[in-house]
């Protein structure tokens, strides 16, 4: 084989071939650059490729990653094939860009009537790959180099470097947990936002503030005192709110989820995401959706189409008659939302009760489909390590999946890295999952409690 | 109210789009719409039927690996190794997107940045043009020209100045956009002009993003030949494919990225700080369907071959009807796109107010007269 000489000769003095026959060059482009972006800096590390490895290889018990291991409704399967099935194959091109028309229409419904507000679905409505890219999607549209965004920890890890690779700064202000009354369970309302603490956050570099109600990890449901504490200051600073309200149809005990955006000064500063994946039990399905004011979603909308311009079209349409119905159904006995709603809710209350039985301390969640648990009881297990890089709760979670098979989440993965160690006693366990799951996540805390207390 | 909430630098003059703008005007059922570019045309059925078969498995309406759903990188994985002679690895060599869109978005965010140039090749698919920008980088732009032959005009005729084209090329060019089988002209690159840009990249130590959403759409007369499988070009290119393009189903919306790990994993990054995963069913739909064509690959049925002979025979129907109606077409060697010179018709549109191109004027006619 001719190879020219210079660079190419070099290249194939260097190339050999694998068992298989193939050549596999093993150089690397040697620039003298680095060459990857430097909005990458920093941002590279991510907690699910660890964690989701890990379950894979040794739970028999995966209460971590957080997605239902029961399936969607039937009635939204059934929109999915009923749309394959259609003469109409167009359901197989693109659709429009900024969403499935009949989806956007829909959701413009149910928004508007939540809010009390006239919805255009074409200009109040973005669809978007997930949540996960409506997030992106904002923080690109909003965050400037050098502007502050507020995230209130414990949060959900993809914000801070969300707002790293979009060159903004992250300000950190935490919920501090305030010890229930005698003899209760400590709840994730019992976590709050000190006012003072949250006001001193706020300067005039603050471009926009995350919040997450329902709260993952913690289940915290913000009450409407702790939502207008928010607002006030975010109309005083003339700031953004980002809402993220995934979970927004999981909320127990009776609570109600206030969307912030309907309190005074709100609607016109704020986007609100929402999720397929989260409302439908259906997470692989990546539907999400941002719902605002014009003069915030144009900009979106701008991001949207220099990424990745159109969504699939199948599972807007199946979504879009999932929401038909719940249209329909609102309020009523037999609305999915629900009926999941009050499943999630028992589900909770028997994971509640099996970590109660064994010495693990649960923080009873409000909202979401998540619960963080106090595992200080078994601290004996795993030894302290002094000095060590990692948090305790990520060592205690790696020594619980791979000798309990039990998977779950520590919760300092949920922290920034200079506060890793505020809360490193907890881990977060994700309840929607079968009875037998979840009964069997109740065997092995037993017999791990069993084993503890045997002389 | 004081409200100072306007959007970011980096997207700054980046809203207007022209497929915003002409998707809306050709809306009218009543048009034949030759213009965005997607199938009319039904995807074969056994690649609709894996859909519905994975949609039906529990738990592949969950999430599924973010960079990629394992069944599928291992298809692509097998498919591209025997395309380019050589090893890919499905974990560590690919990246799976939301469409080659996705992909170029992926490769420009995690590869490009302020201060950098990058060649792009005219005319080209027009989000290159935004995404680079948006990357805080220039592009730089080189023409195809036309070289008249007098006769019929075929897209091999659209060629680059290899001395033109290596002005372009300095101490700051980080990248140079390659898309082949090329969308508008429809020209495919032949191995000669590969290796004219390849050799540049290598001298100047550039990277090379390949668009071959088209690489399957080839006339006869044509070969497809990927740029990563010169010499010195695997470990600096990044190849980028589609599933909408390559079975006929756009609106799945799912891409690839392959290249060497050490370009792919900066790519990987970008994607699980963007969307982290693509949606599941789809892509356990589209593996199965890998797999089908991938053990026929050898068989003239496999239809990577079939929609291209299909596709050729409207692409001779249409360039047929053009002449016949006094136009001259391009008559492209790949791709589902051809253009056409519409000068001959003297269609006067000076009255037309707005600023905008004769060709924009005139599709707008075209789309409202006729």
């Amino acid at each position: 084989m001719l190879r020219r000489a210079g660079p190419s000769l070099r290249h194939f003095l260097l190339e050999r071939k694998s068992s298989a026959g193939y050549s596999s060059y093993s150089g690397e482009v040697k620039m003298s650059r680095p060459v990857q972006a430097q909005r990458l800096e920093g941002i590279d590390k991510n907690i699910w490729v660890e964690f989701v490895k890990l379950a894979a290889t040794y739970s028999t018990v995966n209460l971590g990653q957080g997605f239902p291991d029961f399936p969607p409704p039937d009635f939204l399967k059934e929109a999915f094939v009923r749309a394959l099935s259609r003469e109409n194959h167009m359901l197989h091109q693109y659709t429009r860009a900024f969403g499935h028309p009949l989806l956007v229409k829909i959701l413009a419904q149910l928004f508007g009537k939540l809010l009390g507000r006239d919805l255009d679905p074409m200009t109040n409505v973005m669809v978007t790959v997930g949540a996960y890219q409506a997030l992106f999607c904002c923080f690109q549209a909003f965050v400037d180099e050098g502007d502050e965004v507020i995230i209130i920890e414990p949060f959900f890890d993809c914000y801070e470097p969300m707002v790293k690779m979009a060159g903004g700064m992250p300000v950190f202000v935490p919920l501090r947990p305030k010890a229930p009354q005698d003899g209760k369970l400590m709840s994730s309302a019992d976590w709050q936002l000190d006012p003072a603490e949250l006001a001193s956050k706020f300067s005039e570099r603050t471009k926009a503030i995350v919040l997450n109600s329902p709260n993952n990890p913690l289940g915290k449901v913000f009450s409407r005192g702790e939502l207008e504490l928010i607002a006030d200051l975010c109309v005083k600073h003339d700031v953004l709110c980002i809402s993220d309200e995934v979970y927004e149809w999981l909320v127990y005990d009776g609570k109600e989820h206030i969307r912030i955006a309907s309190l005074q000064g709100m609607w016109d500063r704020t986007v609100i995401i929402g999720s397929a994946g989260k409302t439908f039990s259906a997470t692989g399905w990546k539907v999400g959706w941002t719902v605002g004011p014009n003069r915030l979603l144009q900009h979106l909308r701008t991001v949207h189409q220099n990424s990745v311009y159109h969504c699939a079209t199948v599972a807007q349409e199946a979504v879009a008659q999932g929401f038909q119905r719940e249209l329909e159904l609102y309020g009523k006995p037999d609305s999915y939302f629900i009926q999941l709603s009050k499943e999630l809710q028992q589900k909770r209350d028997w994971l509640v009760q099996s970590l109660d039985a064994v010495g693990m301390k649960p923080i009873v969640p409000e909202g979401t489909y998540f619960l963080v648990a106090d595992i200080s009881e078994f601290e004996s297990d795993v030894p302290d390590v002094p000095d060590s890089d990692e948090p305790y709760d990520s060592r205690f979670a790696k020594w619980m999946v791979k000798n309990k098979g039990l998977a779950a989440i520590p919760l300092s993965a949920f922290y920034c890295g200079a506060h890793k160690n505020n809360y490193n006693r907890f881990i977060r366990f994700c309840f929607a999952k079968e009875e037998a799951t979840l009964k069997a996540a109740n065997d092995i805390l037993q017999k791990w409690k069993r084993e503890k207390t045997r002389p | 109210m004081a409200f100072r909430h306007k959007n970011t630098r980096r997207i700054e003059g980046l809203d207007s789009n022209v497929w915003v703008e002409f998707t809306k005007v050709a809306a009218d059922p009543s048009i034949v719409n030759l213009g965005q570019g997607l199938p009319d045309i039904s995807p074969p059925s056994y690649v609709k039927e894996e859909l519905a078969k994975a949609a039906a498995v529990d738990r592949l309406n969950q999430y599924t690996r973010g960079f990629g759903h394992p069944s599928l990188v291992k298809a692509l994985s097998q498919v591209y190794e025997r395309v380019c002679g050589r090893k890919i690895d499905p974990l560590t060599d690919i990246l799976v997107t939301v469409g080659a869109y996705g992909s170029l978005f992926s490769t420009i965010q995690a590869l490009i940045e302020e201060g950098d140039e990058v060649i792009i090749i005219e005319p080209f698919y027009d989000c290159y043009e935004p995404m680079v920008k948006m990357a805080g980088a220039k592009p730089v732009f080189i023409p195809l020209r036309y070289k008249n032959d007098g006769n019929s005009a075929s897209s091999a005729d659209w060629v680059l100045d290899p001395t033109e084209l290596a002005n372009k090329f300095n101490s700051k060019t980080k990248a140079i956009i390659l898309n082949t089988p090329h969308n508008p002209i429809g020209k495919v690159f032949t191995r000669e002009e590969l290796q004219v840009i390849a050799d540049l990249c290598i001298k100047h130590d550039t990277l090379c993003i390949s668009d071959e959403v088209y690489e399957w759409l080839v006339y006869k007369g044509n070969k497809h030949i990927k740029i990563a499988t010169l010499p010195g070009m695997w470990e600096r290119t990044i190849t980028i494919g589609s599933a909408g393009k390559t079975y006929s189903v756009t609106g799945w919306k799912l891409g690839w990225s392959i290249g060497p790990q050490n370009l792919i994993k900066h790519l990987q990054v970008v994607h699980q700080n963007t969307l982290y995963t693509c949606p599941t069913p789809l892509q356990e739909a589209l593996a199965q369907a890998f797999w089908t064509d991938y053990k026929r690959m050898d068989d003239p049925d496999c239809y990577f071959y079939s929609l291209s002979r299909e596709l050729e025979s409207k692409r001779d129907r249409m360039a047929q009807l053009l002449q016949e109606a006094g136009l001259k077409p391009v008559i492209p060697d790949g791709g589902y796109f051809m253009i056409v010179d519409v000068s001959t018709l003297n269609v006067d549109l000076s009255d037309v107010d707005e600023k905008q191109p004769y060709d924009y004027k005139f599709v707008k006619w075209m789309i409202t007269s006729k």
